[in-house]
């Protein structure tokens, strides 16, 4: 029982940190000022997610994928709702997700001389990039698959 | 329609504001087509790469005007780009003359940065904070991953006022992001330094370059999809020479105590 606490607190930090992090991004980025807050929510619930399922033992490349999909799915939905172009909710949500631990590592064991596990930490990171953008894509394809032809018309993306 | 070569003037407008504040090519695309057609015209193309655009429309006297721009990419004003997306597609909802359109797209570009660059270094700042914690970091990674991340930022526009390339600005940035807190760890002890180093790194990693770079070639945008993956090996070279140099001069001043 405390075990499983221990984890929810730990969540809600990687959760909040994550946001925080987006937010400031979200700023720095010229993002409508609106979009702040649902932008920075919808990438800690994106990393969340992939942090959660990591917790699970889900194999990385896929909680990277489903948190990529999740993010975008919810972008989409909350820039239909504030009419905004997808792309703010997306990219931002996107933010948390880039393997930046990971293509630090890479550099770090180069630098040091290994090779092999620079090389591994940086096709890691690589994987996990052409996951992200599997899961941009196939959130996007979702969406336009589900939409009824009324809601596209006027739609602002 | 008379004088139809005055509307290349927004559409050509329009492209480039989305262009140079970090919008996507299809974006650009997408946008000039619908605001081409919301004009009246039949038979618009518009092709971008992240470095240009050509656009094309058949006038009311069956004559093809053709114009091509070249766009170099400024700072990411998300703002911008929302604002000129919005114009298209009030375009679409009502008639807008060409004056008109004209006019709402120049206040878009001279509406000056509601943010100070003060205000922008503390944004990222406040990120890098945030991010710290979310690799693993405590508080005192976060802490220093603020201080490091707004002065590795100051550096950057001061770098920006002197006319020096991006590229050089990611560079020092990761060099003065690798070596601060390596040092502030060995005379305190108290960083995890991959988690601070990290948090630092992560404005200036190009995952979303290399993402859209992906995402382009997937969508068939190969010109583009190159382009974007060229400068995002670009800009990871620096940021990893950045970070090498930054290990290598603290090893060599301290003799590999990391």
């Amino acid at each position: 029982m405390v075990e499983i606490l221990r984890q929810i607190g730990h969540g809600l930090i990687i959760f909040l940190s994550s946001a925080v992090g987006t937010y400031g991004f979200a700023i720095f980025m010229h993002a409508p000022k609106k979009a702040w807050l649902p932008a920075s929510l919808i990438g800690g619930v994106s990393y969340a997610l992939y942090w959660a399922l990591l917790q699970f033992s889900v194999y990385e490349p896929l909680s990277v994928f489903l948190g990529a999909l999740l993010g975008s799915v919810l972008g989409q939905f909350y820039a239909r709702r504030m009419r905004m172009i997808a792309s703010i909710f997306i990219l931002l949500a996107m933010i948390p997700m880039v393997p930046g631990l990971g293509l630090y590592r890479c550099m770090s064991f180069l630098a040091q001389g290994l090779y092999t596990e620079g090389a591994k930490a940086g096709v890691g990171a690589m994987v996990d990039i052409v996951m992200i953008a599997f899961g941009l894509g196939v959130g996007s394809y979702g969406i336009r698959m589900f939409r009824r032809p009324s809601a596209a018309a006027k739609e602002v993306r | 329609m008379n004088d139809d070569a005055r509307y290349m003037a927004p559409l050509h407008l329009a492209a480039r504001l989305i262009l140079e504040n970090g919008g996507e090519t299809y974006r650009v695309e997408e946008t000039v087509t619908r605001m081409g057609h919301a004009f009246g015209f039949s038979e618009v193309e518009a092709f971008a790469v992240p470095s240009g655009i050509f656009i094309s429309y058949r006038k009311g006297d069956g004559n093809i005007e053709t114009a091509v721009k070249r766009v170099r990419k400024g700072a990411t004003d998300l703002t911008r780009v929302d604002a000129v997306n919005a114009i298209s597609r009030q375009m679409e909802a009502e008639k807008l003359s060409c004056e008109e359109v004209m006019a709402r797209l120049e206040e878009v570009q001279n509406r000056r940065a509601k943010l100070t660059k003060r205000q922008l270094m503390l944004a990222l700042g406040l990120s890098a904070a945030g991010w710290a914690v979310m690799f693993g970091g405590t508080l005192w990674d976060s802490g220093v991953a603020f201080v490091v991340a707004t002065l590795a930022q100051g550096v950057a526009f001061l770098l920006d006022r002197a006319r020096m390339r991006s590229f050089v600005a990611t560079l020092v940035g990761c060099f003065l992001s690798t070596i601060l807190p390596m040092f502030f760890h060995l005379f305190t002890g108290l960083l995890v330094t991959d988690a601070c180093i990290a948090a630092c790194l992560m404005p200036m990693l190009p995952g979303l370059a290399m993402t859209n770079a992906v995402q382009d070639t997937l969508r068939g945008d190969m010109v583009s999809g190159i382009a974007s993956a060229t400068s995002a090996a670009l800009t990871a070279a620096m940021v990893a020479g950045g970070a090498l140099v930054g290990t290598t001069v603290f090893r060599m001043l301290t003799g590999g105590v990391l």
